[in-house]
């Protein structure tokens, strides 16, 4: 077998942008799905019953379609319903985030069930809010042992911004499949996008838990 | 905006037989990745260095990529590789088994580590051999310790079959796109489509949870 990475070489700079595109729509994803994750595993763990029903709803909904078809759904039948349009960009960061935003909730939600019932009682005791002794007492340590969670989040989101590809997001997939395509160089071109796509996620993964490592102690009760 | 949801009930057939090969590749992809992801758990606790390498490699490989680009990877390489024509079909159940086996070895091992070393060296101190004792003391309970998270990549695997739609295996997904772009029913289509996965999902994600409290360890 003859490879040939002459078709990469040529086109660095265009993978290279889809590769900045990757980056900036895996963070952006990653902020949005973090704040409303948070938001909605707040509100299914202590919220009142009309919030925590329709919450609950939702999060196992998100776990039984897959990330691809909410992705088509957004793109393509959104407009539809509304009449407004989107960019790839921006269907792909909704529907990025409405996916992940239910797995941040079951992590926060198990985060926050980590801390013992007794602590709440004990703050609640000492006259303590219910809002402040999920505040001062909960939050700190959970969010300390939700950490590696979110971690991995992160590297499930990079991924997931490949499937992007499918409605048109320039970003690394996208391009890799365009200059595979012109060059008839498939092989070479996906194994650079393989080498370019690990060389992301194992230093995050690593990093995540190199972190968590110098952090563990503060969530320990 | 007019819908016509005729299309959804003409096209049952088609749909249901995506869905069949959904299920399909689901339970086919999970038969072969449950004994890979075994196999590469035990090479990695290994006491051949090699062995324990070959498999972080692997192992750390597949957990960091796309699946979505190891399909089209394996789409485009598996051929020149094996030297054989191998249908959509077969291509897409490699790429699924590589991605899952990576991810059940280390389900495995976590499972198998959680077990403490005191029960292996009781079994052998009774006379059994390493086999023996892993068989028989150590598999079955760390079996039983990792059904919730082999459950859940179970359930993600179901969603992730829809990945194999990019290179025309004909499920789900890529039935009810099909239909979709030569029908021009959009709407309809993808509505359905969604709806689908989320009936067969659902109860998933639910006896996950069940099987998450009926066997959860707490130490």
């Amino acid at each position: 077998m003859e490879l040939d990475f002459t078709p990469v070489l040529e086109s660095w700079r265009y993978l290279l942008g889809g590769l900045g595109l990757t980056l900036l729509l895996s963070a952006v994803a990653a902020l949005c799905s973090l704040a409303a994750g948070l938001l909605v595993g707040l509100g299914r763990t202590y919220g009142p019953a009309w919030l925590r029903v329709p919450l609950t709803f939702y999060i196992d909904s998100m776990r039984a379609i897959p990330v691809l078809v909410v992705l088509v759904w957004v793109y393509f039948a959104v407009p539809l319903l509304t009449g407004a349009s989107f960019s790839p960009f921006w269907a792909a960061l909704a529907a990025l985030t409405v996916h992940l935003a239910a797995y941040v909730a079951e992590v926060v939600r198990a985060g926050l069930g980590s801390v013992r019932a007794g602590q709440v009682r004990a703050g609640l005791a000492l006259g303590m809010s219910r809002a402040q002794v999920v505040r001062v007492v909960v939050l700190p340590q959970a969010v300390v042992r939700m950490l590696p969670a979110f971690g991995s989040v992160l590297s499930v989101t990079i991924k997931d911004t490949a499937i992007a590809a499918v409605i048109a997001v320039p970003e690394l997939m996208r391009r890799s499949e365009t200059v595979a395509g012109q060059s008839y160089h498939p092989i070479e071109v996906f194994t650079t996008a393989m080498a370019a796509y690990f060389l992301i996620l194992f230093p995050t993964t690593r990093l995540v838990d190199a972190l968590y490592g110098r952090v563990a102690h503060l969530g320990r009760s | 905006m007019t819908l016509d949801w005729s299309i959804v009930w003409d096209s049952r057939w088609a749909l249901l037989d995506g869905a069949a090969l959904t299920v399909l590749l689901t339970v086919l992809t999970m038969l072969v990745a449950l004994p890979g992801g075994l196999a590469l758990a035990l090479m990695r606790l290994s006491r051949f260095r090699i062995l324990a390498v070959a498999s972080a490699c692997f192992v750390e490989l597949f957990r960091n990529l796309p699946l979505i680009l190891v399909v089209y990877w394996a789409f485009y390489v598996l051929p020149v590789l094996t030297g054989l024509e191998l249908p959509a079909f077969a291509t897409g159940l490699a790429a699924l088994c590589l991605n899952v086996s990576a991810y059940n070895s280390e389900t495995l091992r976590a499972g198998i580590n959680s077990i403490r070393r005191g029960q292996m060296e009781a079994g052998m101190a009774l006379g059994m051999s390493r086999g023996q004792a892993l068989r028989e003391i150590v598999l079955p309970q760390a079996g039983r310790r990792v059904l919730p998270v082999l459950a859940s990549t179970w359930v993600s695997l179901f969603k992730d079959t829809s990945l194999v739609s990019v290179i025309a295996v004909g499920e789900l997904a890529h039935t009810a796109l099909q239909i979709r772009s030569q029908s021009f029913r959009v709407l309809e289509m993808l509505t359905a489509l969604a709806a689908i996965y989320w009936l067969m999902g659902y109860p998933q994600a639910k006896l996950v949870d069940w099987i998450d409290r009926r066997f959860v360890v707490t130490e």
